[in-house]
């Protein structure tokens, strides 16, 4: 294949890593957050599917295909799915965390939820709703 | 002694499992201290076996093979599991930290249905298989288990701030694996195998390639991810600051170290072989690591909140390790293995010391809590001695690894590198002594003093009584002082060499004796400074009031605790590595 084609997956990985980083770095919403990093990620799954793709060829699966018949890298695929079930759990958790700071402090802009700053709403503010006991924090 | 049976190699790692899972499912019916007895017992028993492994791999790694997949004919299609004697004790260090953390947070965690300790037991056989594994892959996957477990760990409180530092964590430490992901992928599509030995062989025959530089870029950005080095270092200290104590132990102790651990084996093994990889090495590692060293030395020094403190001297120490790997000599590697032991033991000690003024004095701010601790003082005197042990006071594993790395250093010509890292732990041993000498003393002034670094009033529970909590935290100060400096010496050249695959060598450099008295020295003065300022002559003082300077309000300025300024940094860092390894 010519050298436009076969460059075009890495083109576009390294795009929407770029844009979705640039996402994360301006973004005032902690679900849109999420969504970026979402971005990130299918980043990855097109660099991997791009490296393990062959022109011409079936996907690995032999069931009506003989032996030998060129195939794309299964490898490259199994890294993939097993990047999905990653990626669902992380964001499953980071949207729980998102629920939960939401809950807490009734806002889902990052500049508004920092650790410990000084100026920021959690410093030593005695009127927030802070749950102090592990015991009952649990549900 | 008998050859220890390969097939029982990925034991260490399926008991937590095994243990984790059995409790998961009968979690609702177990009688209270169970889960606490259970974990300690898998944690000891993960120990155990990875002591006897280790010992076993003196004459050589042992190999598993997952499902009988042995490489033929050079062609590696199988997973395995390779131990050398180094990544064995690794693992065994991990189990016991564990054990200690699980007993230090005895029903700390009670009526949660031992969900703590479930998630403890898959940190733990993360770990351990993140120390055995030798496939690129693999090791994705268990870094990947690793941070999940974290995440969840570190806002197990669910209170507000928890969870701001629990998602700055986990939307970096993610990034960290997409970048590794990426990393994997690129190299697998140049050498056509997942397994360390043979990408190795085929780095070695490739020469000078473009897309291994770029996969070592991705997978050593997010090894150093993990291991905060500057400028990833960021979602350190909002993460180990908030998390539980016992949790922050781990953290500290094992968790950031083994990033660098394995960077160590990445670096070493897999990209031994390509030159363009291997002159990059020294100025990339030695130049982040002695920045971090002084960075985050100088971050804890300005901390009034504890864990926050402890966390920056994590920081700086991380790149004390870093600067250990970058002198690429078996002195340097060997050193940093040791160091990883004994500042884990250190840290470890240092947090639960923490932990147990959280729970008994209700607070973890280091003003609040002037005069305080007379009560308890002998964590007071536990905490000097770590403190001590810190800055590099000569004596156990801590500073055996420190005189091995000053060692290393010294002999590439590393200057820079050397003070820097003398410095690092100076500043960092003088923040906790100040702590000390302030908490259990009672000295220095009593108001507004370092007003401007964050702090936050939390508590933990009070429900455990103090020996049960001061045990552990003694035995790994005891540990780390009574590990004899006659096996380090015999074990640790052969063991250093094994892991870098390198010829066997037969003694390692030591640096300067005078050094860590030099640390010591600075750190004594460092807190004394800090602790009677008032009664100094302005002359002295006035020159030195740094903490109001503009570059220390800058530096605070930066750690930020915003998600969007750490991620623009982390594309800071990638492009910094990527333009070391092209201009090598």
């Amino acid at each position: 294949m010519n050298a436009v084609t076969s460059f075009l997956p890495y083109a576009v990985a390294a795009w929407l890593f770029g844009i979705g980083l640039y996402g994360i770095a301006t973004s005032r919403n902690f679900i849109h957050l999420v969504g970026c990093l979402g971005v990130c990620q299918s980043a990855t799954y097109v660099l991997l599917l791009g490296l393990g793709y062959r022109w011409g060829s079936i996907a690995p699966i032999f069931y009506d295909h003989p032996p030998g018949t060129p195939a794309v890298d299964p490898v490259m695929q199994a890294l993939v799915l097993t990047d999905i079930v990653v990626g669902a759990t992380l964001t499953a958790l980071l949207l729980v965390l998102t629920i939960q700071a939401y809950k807490r402090g009734g806002s889902l802009d990052p500049e508004k939820l920092r650790p410990m700053r000084a100026g920021g709403k959690s410093g030593r503010d005695p009127g927030s709703s802070r749950v102090r006991d592990p015991e009952r924090s649990a549900p | 002694m008998t050859a220890f049976p390969a097939a029982l190699l990925p034991l260490p790692v399926a008991i937590p499992l095994v243990v984790c899972a059995a409790m998961l499912a009968t979690a609702h019916v177990l009688p209270g201290r169970l889960p606490d007895i259970l974990a300690t017992l898998a944690a000891l028993t993960v120990a155990v076996l990875c002591g006897v492994i280790a010992t076993h791999a003196a004459d050589g790694p042992l190999i598993y093979w997952f499902g009988g997949w042995e490489p033929r004919d050079g062609v590696h299609l199988g997973i395995g599991f390779s131990v050398d004697e180094a990544s064995g004790w690794v693992a065994a260090f991990i189990g016991l930290l564990y054990a200690l953390t699980f007993v230090f947070a005895w029903g700390f965690f009670d009526r949660t249905h031992g969900h703590f300790h479930i998630l403890m037991l898959l940190f733990l056989a993360a770990m351990v298989g993140f120390c055995f594994t030798r496939d690129m892959f693999n090791l994705f996957v268990w870094f990947e288990v690793m941070s999940v477990a974290a995440f969840a760990l570190t806002a197990y409180h669910l209170a507000e701030s928890a969870l701001a530092g629990a998602i700055n964590f986990t939307v970096v430490n993610s990034l960290a694996g997409f970048l590794m992901l990426g990393g994997i992928g690129l190299i697998y599509a140049q050498t056509g195998t997942l397994d360390f030995e043979g990408i190795a062989a085929a780095v070695a025959r490739g020469g000078r390639d473009p897309v291994v530089a770029g996969a070592f870029c991705l997978v050593a950005a997010a090894l150093m991810i993990k291991g905060a080095i500057v400028p990833f270092q960021f979602w350190l200290a909002d993460a180990h600051a908030v998390a539980p104590s016992p949790v922050s132990v781990i953290f500290s102790g094992s968790m950031v170290s083994l990033g660098l651990f394995g960077l160590a084996k990445v670096s070493a093994v897999v990209f031994g072989g390509s030159d363009q990889v291997q002159h990059a090495l020294p100025a990339l590692l030695v130049g982040l690591g002695s920045f971090t060293a002084l960075l985050g030395g100088w971050m804890a020094l300005l901390q009034r909140h504890l864990k926050r403190m402890l966390a920056f001297s994590t920081i700086s120490h991380a790149g004390i390790m870093l600067t250990g790997l970058g002198a690429l000599s078996v002195d340097g590697t060997g050193g940093m293995l040791v160091y990883v032991v004994g500042h884990g033991l250190v840290k470890g000690a240092l947090f639960m010391i923490a932990g147990i003024l959280l729970a008994t004095q209700a607070s973890i701010d280091e003003i609040a809590l002037r005069g305080l601790g007379r009560g308890i003082w002998p964590a007071g005197v536990a905490m000097a001695l770590a403190g001590l042990l810190l800055c590099g006071l000569p004596l156990g594993a801590l500073d055996q690894g420190t005189r091995l790395v000053q060692g290393a250093l010294a002999q590439q010509g590393h200057g820079h590198a050397l003070a820097a890292g003398a410095i690092g732990a100076a500043l960092t041993g003088a923040a906790v002594l100040r702590a000390a000498g302030r908490i259990f003393l009672g000295l220095g002034p009593d108001p507004g003093d370092e007003a401007g670094a964050p702090s936050e009033d939390e508590r933990e529970k009070a429900n455990r009584p103090l020996w049960l909590m001061l045990a552990p935290c003694c035995l790994l100060l005891a540990l780390d002082i009574g590990l004899p400096a006659a096996v380090i010496e015999h074990a640790l050249p052969r063991a250093a060499s094994a892991f870098m695959h390198r010829p066997a060598v037969h003694a390692l450099a030591e640096g300067p004796g005078w050094l860590p008295w030099a640390s010591v020295a600075a750190a004594l003065a460092g807190a004394g400074y800090g602790l009677f300022r008032r009664h100094l002559p302005a002359l002295v003082v006035r020159p030195v009031s740094a903490s109001q300077s503009a570059p220390t309000r800058a530096l605070e300025v930066l750690h930020s605790g915003l998600i969007g300024d750490y991620a623009a940094w982390l594309a800071v860092g990638v492009a910094v590595i990527a333009a070391v390894l092209a201009m090598a």
